[in-house]
């Protein structure tokens, strides 16, 4: 198979975080496993069974090749380190009432069935079945609300996957994978086409997630929206919040994102690109525009959560339906 | 912080047209049907959000730098082919420069 090397800047020369990248994939070749094609669902699927090395004692490494690469280039590039675990405050997780969110209340006993029941299905809950009791009840009540805040931009996602939706559109929330490569979005009905903005963002560790998700619930800017009067016709307006007013001075730390490379100086001309690329590659012709590229967002230092507040599922309330992280605007107009 | 914005200029220059744009068609909401229904409204904020729209598409040079760009990260490829297809898409085959209410 041809090896994936995609998503590498169009730099004139490889820096030295690509290389750095590359001979972390040499690594993982090294140790005998298939390099996925570039449009092969495989780069984006879990990881295979783990590839055997020479000394039986250590550790087999379970990621893909493309998750190690993306890995390796987050860690460079951002300084983020996969390792690092948020400390949580059980008894302020323990005390918080979803129902503040606009979300049905679950005890615990409840949010631990419902991850054993729906784990297979509904894979983003393994990250719910490694986080602490508490975050495990705040996850598996927005799972069971209109959000996708949890599957998209929080811990289940890897990098790998982050890449591959801001350069290619592919969505991972799509759990097919005849569909993934294609463009087709997870959530949306009849294989409607995945939409995404420049940046593809997450909250690294799942109890850093819904720490932020449950102070963003208590913060008077949300909770305004969250309270106003209902109207079925209204969707309410997003409410930007600092990282560091919810996860702390060193929150940031907790957020990684991938963003798609301008094309001559242009976003706009990058993200209409990007789209016609997708077409292209999903109808099986030959783009007539270059390969979309993405890297790592240097740092969310600075930066904020965005909170998406929209309509239940019973359509007689307000909650909150999206929550990612975005890196601070560094534009000094305005 | 720099916050969105219509909560930086709430009285600044199309203001109602790009919160109300980012808040239905961010490819995180991208809910166009919804707002298709709601400009059918007769409030003062749909005829505001209509007037706005209408002298953006006459005029893109109007817009505020690239406020509009990057708050909405619509696929058109410039604010000018994303206007027009939003005056059709909400508006239909109405023309852009005949005001229908005052």
């Amino acid at each position: 198979m041809r090896i994936d090397r995609t998503c590498l800047t169009d730099a004139p020369s490889e820096d030295h975080t690509v290389r750095r990248a590359r001979s972390a994939l040499d690594d993982v070749d090294a140790a005998g496993k298939a390099a996925p094609d570039q449009d092969n669902p495989t780069e984006a699927a879990p990881a295979d069974k783990p590839a055997k090395v020479a000394n039986p004692h250590k550790p087999a490494e379970p990621r893909s090749r493309g998750e190690v690469y993306a890995d390796t280039r987050q860690s460079a590039e951002s300084g983020w380190d996969r390792h690092r675990k948020w400390d949580t405050s059980d008894t302020e997780l323990a005390q918080f009432k979803t129902e503040r969110a606009g979300l049905r209340e679950t005890s615990q006993k409840e949010a631990d069935g419902y991850v054993d029941q729906h784990r297979a299905r509904r894979p983003w809950l393994e990250m719910a079945a490694c986080a602490s009791p508490e975050s495990r009840r705040i996850i598996v009540a927005i799972d069971q609300g209109s959000g996708h805040g949890h599957i998209r931009h929080e811990g289940w996602v890897t990098e790998q996957a982050n890449m591959r939706r801001a350069a290619y559109l592919e969505d991972p929330a799509q759990l097919d994978m005849t569909k993934r490569p294609r463009g087709i979005d997870g959530l949306k009905p009849d294989d409607k086409r995945h939409k995404c903005a420049e940046l593809a963002t997450r909250i690294t560790d799942p109890d850093a997630f819904a720490t932020a998700f449950t102070r963003g619930a208590e913060h008077p800017r949300v909770r305004a929206v969250i309270a106003a009067p209902y109207d079925p016709g209204v969707w309410p307006d997003p409410v930007l919040i600092p990282i560091a007013d919810l996860l702390g001075k060193d929150g940031h730390e907790y957020c990684t994102g991938w963003q798609l490379e301008p094309v001559d100086g242009s976003m706009d001309a990058a993200i209409s690109n990007r789209r016609a690329w997708r077409t292209a590659m999903a109808e099986a012709r030959e783009p007539d525009v270059p390969q979309p590229a993405a890297r790592p967002v240097p740092t969310f230092e600075g930066g904020t959560l965005l909170f998406l507040v929209s309509h239940n599922q019973a359509r007689d309330g307000y909650e909150i339906v999206n929550m990612y992280p975005q890196p601070r605007d560094d534009d000094p107009s305005g | 912080m720099r916050d969105f914005y219509w909560n930086r200029h709430p009285d600044g220059p199309f203001a109602t047209l790009i919160r109300i744009a980012t808040t239905y068609l961010h490819p995180e909401v991208d809910e166009l049907e919804a707002l298709q229904k709601l400009v059918k409204r007769e409030t003062d904020e749909m005829h505001t959000f209509k007037s706005e729209l209408r002298k953006a598409v006459n005029d893109p040079a109007q817009l505020p730098d690239d406020e509009l760009s990057k708050h909405v990260r619509y696929e058109d490829g410039s604010p000018e082919a994303f206007l027009r297809r939003l005056w059709r898409d909400l508006y239909g085959d109405e023309p852009i420069d005949t005001p229908q209410h005052p």
